[in-house]
């Protein structure tokens, strides 16, 4: 489904990630977790052309998508939820997820879908998107993220800001959606969480990936436990 | 009274409109236009020409408008490019200097070429009483056109494509990440800004005639408004329009017709003052 070989970016000219290889499969969850500035926004920044790549290819369901323009990366089906979100706040809860099947009609069943996963968002269709708390943007996000029915959704700390029993339930719905047979990419630095939903991780470490494998490994991985799960 | 506020709504739903379209722009593109008044000039003057060649009044309406869209469409992709790859206070900057620039070239072509170039639509008919006021069928189509495209423009807002221009005020970044290609919808609110500019000039020229140097007067009116509404906020730009347009008429009936330009800076300012971000900024 994504496949990304060789991939460097960053700023300026100066790279902040470099020589990334990655892969995610059809129905795979995947996570990338790596600490504060390891460089894991960078990337996919630089997947969903946000950012210029300088070296390397991104792969998408076997096209060349290197370098393109973001809404047409988000047109061929790679939906991307940053951890700002960037919701539409001055418009009601409806309207940003109607936004989220453009140019398309929005599928009644996709709404369906998004409902059922979060009916908070039904309960506050009308009110306008920028009077929802944290969470209840995350499920926005992620729910106007769903509309478009992507082949593949690409979560950047979906837990970012939300107190640890609002994570663990972001993280159950990210569980129902992989059920579901959506794949998913997630960026992560609550390392236990991510382990729990991926069936493959990377480490991703200045820039470069440190680590791979099937996430049991991982969590057996000594440097992994030391380093990300608190364990001496 | 009732008269003078009847003509101040009259001559306010053209101020919304016309500062709807300056503001559209702003909200968009981050582009102060200083040569909308020039668009809006450029609109009468093509009414102008094409009548006195003999067009049917439609058809010369038509092509007015025509002409200020296309007018924008040229302004968005040829000198606006650079503007739009600044950010912030450059873009702001950038933007006001290249508009300025134009502002100059479009009012001297038009001077040059029509130097006493004037649009009056006289619409015959007797005037027709509403509220106990006479009013004249030139400001009842004013006012019929203004509310028709007021409405259009709001119906459009509940569109896919108005709601696509929409988002890209409201988060650019999310907008693209939803798949809105935010240069095309630049390039279309331009067109619609232009549009806009070129109608209110024709509105105009069928209560008041509008000279070839009304330019900078169209623009400067349309600044009081978008920054009274709250820049980037349509609703607020139509509001303040409104306001506005009942403050210039009574402040010209009981004051003086010269010192109402002081009036509504002096209202805007007031605006201001007590709301920073317009009457209806966020």
């Amino acid at each position: 489904m994504l496949e990304v070989s060789g991939l460097s970016a960053g700023y300026l000219g100066e790279n902040v990630v470099e020589g990334v290889d990655l892969e995610v499969g059809v129905g795979q969850a995947v996570t990338i977790i790596g600490s504060n500035g390891a460089g894991k926004t960078t990337l996919f920044r630089a997947l969903c052309g946000m950012l210029p790549v300088s070296a390397g290819r991104v792969r998408f369901d076997g096209e060349n998508i290197t370098g393109r323009p973001t809404h047409r990366v988000a047109r061929a089906g790679l939906a991307y939820v940053p951890a700002e979100r960037h919701l539409f706040p001055g418009m009601s809860v409806r309207e940003n997820l109607l936004l989220g099947a453009y140019p398309g009609r929005p599928d009644p069943s996709a709404l369906q879908l998004v409902f059922d996963l979060f009916p908070r968002l039904e309960e506050r269709r009308r009110q306008p998107a920028g009077s929802l708390s944290g969470g209840e943007q995350q499920m926005l996000a992620v729910g106007r993220a769903l509309m478009a029915r992507p082949r593949l959704l690409m979560l950047d700390e979906p837990t970012t800001g939300l107190a640890p029993k609002l994570a663990k339930s972001a993280y159950e719905a990210l569980q129902v959606l992989k059920e579901k047979g959506v794949t998913l990419l997630v960026a992560e630095q609550q390392v236990p969480l991510a382990l729990s939903l991926a069936d493959r991780g990377y480490v991703l470490e200045n820039g470069r990936i440190r680590l791979e494998g099937a996430s049991e490994d991982l969590a057996r991985n000594p440097e992994v436990r030391r380093a990300y799960l608190g364990v001496a | 009274m009732t008269a003078v506020v009847l003509d101040g709504i009259v001559l306010g739903l053209q101020f919304g409109l016309l500062g709807v379209g300056m503001t559209l722009v702003y909200g968009l593109g981050g582009v102060l236009n200083l040569a909308y008044g020039q668009m809006a000039v450029l609109a009468a003057m093509v009414v102008a020409v094409t009548l006195a060649a003999g067009a049917p009044a439609l058809v010369a309406a038509g092509a007015g408008v025509l002409a200020a869209a296309a007018a924008g469409v040229v302004l968005d992709r040829t000198l606006m490019q650079p503007v739009y790859r600044q950010r912030g206070e450059h873009r702001v900057l950038l933007g006001l200097l290249l508009t300025l620039g134009v502002a100059f070239v479009i009012d001297g072509l038009l001077v040059w070429r029509y130097p006493t170039g004037t649009l009056r639509l006289a619409i015959g008919g007797q005037a027709v009483p509403i509220l106990g006021v006479r009013m004249r069928v030139g400001s009842l189509w004013a006012t019929g056109i203004s509310l028709a495209v007021a409405a259009l423009l709001l119906l459009f807002r509940a569109t896919t494509p108005g709601r696509a221009a929409h988002s890209v005020i409201q988060d650019e970044v999310g907008a693209r990440l939803v798949g809105i290609n935010p240069a095309a919808v630049r390039l279309f609110i331009f067109a619609l800004s232009g549009a806009l500019a070129g109608l209110v000039a024709e509105t105009r020229s069928m209560t008041s005639p509008v000279s070839v140097t009304a330019g900078f007067d169209f623009t400067i009116l349309a600044l009081i408004v978008a920054v009274v509404g709250g820049l980037g906020n349509v609703a607020g730009a139509f509001l303040a329009g409104v306001l506005l347009g009942i403050v210039s008429t009574v402040s010209a009936y009981y004051i003086g017709q010269y010192i109402t330009t002081i009036v509504l800076l002096g209202a805007a300012a007031l605006t201001i003052v007590i709301r920073p971000r317009g009457l209806l900024g966020r």
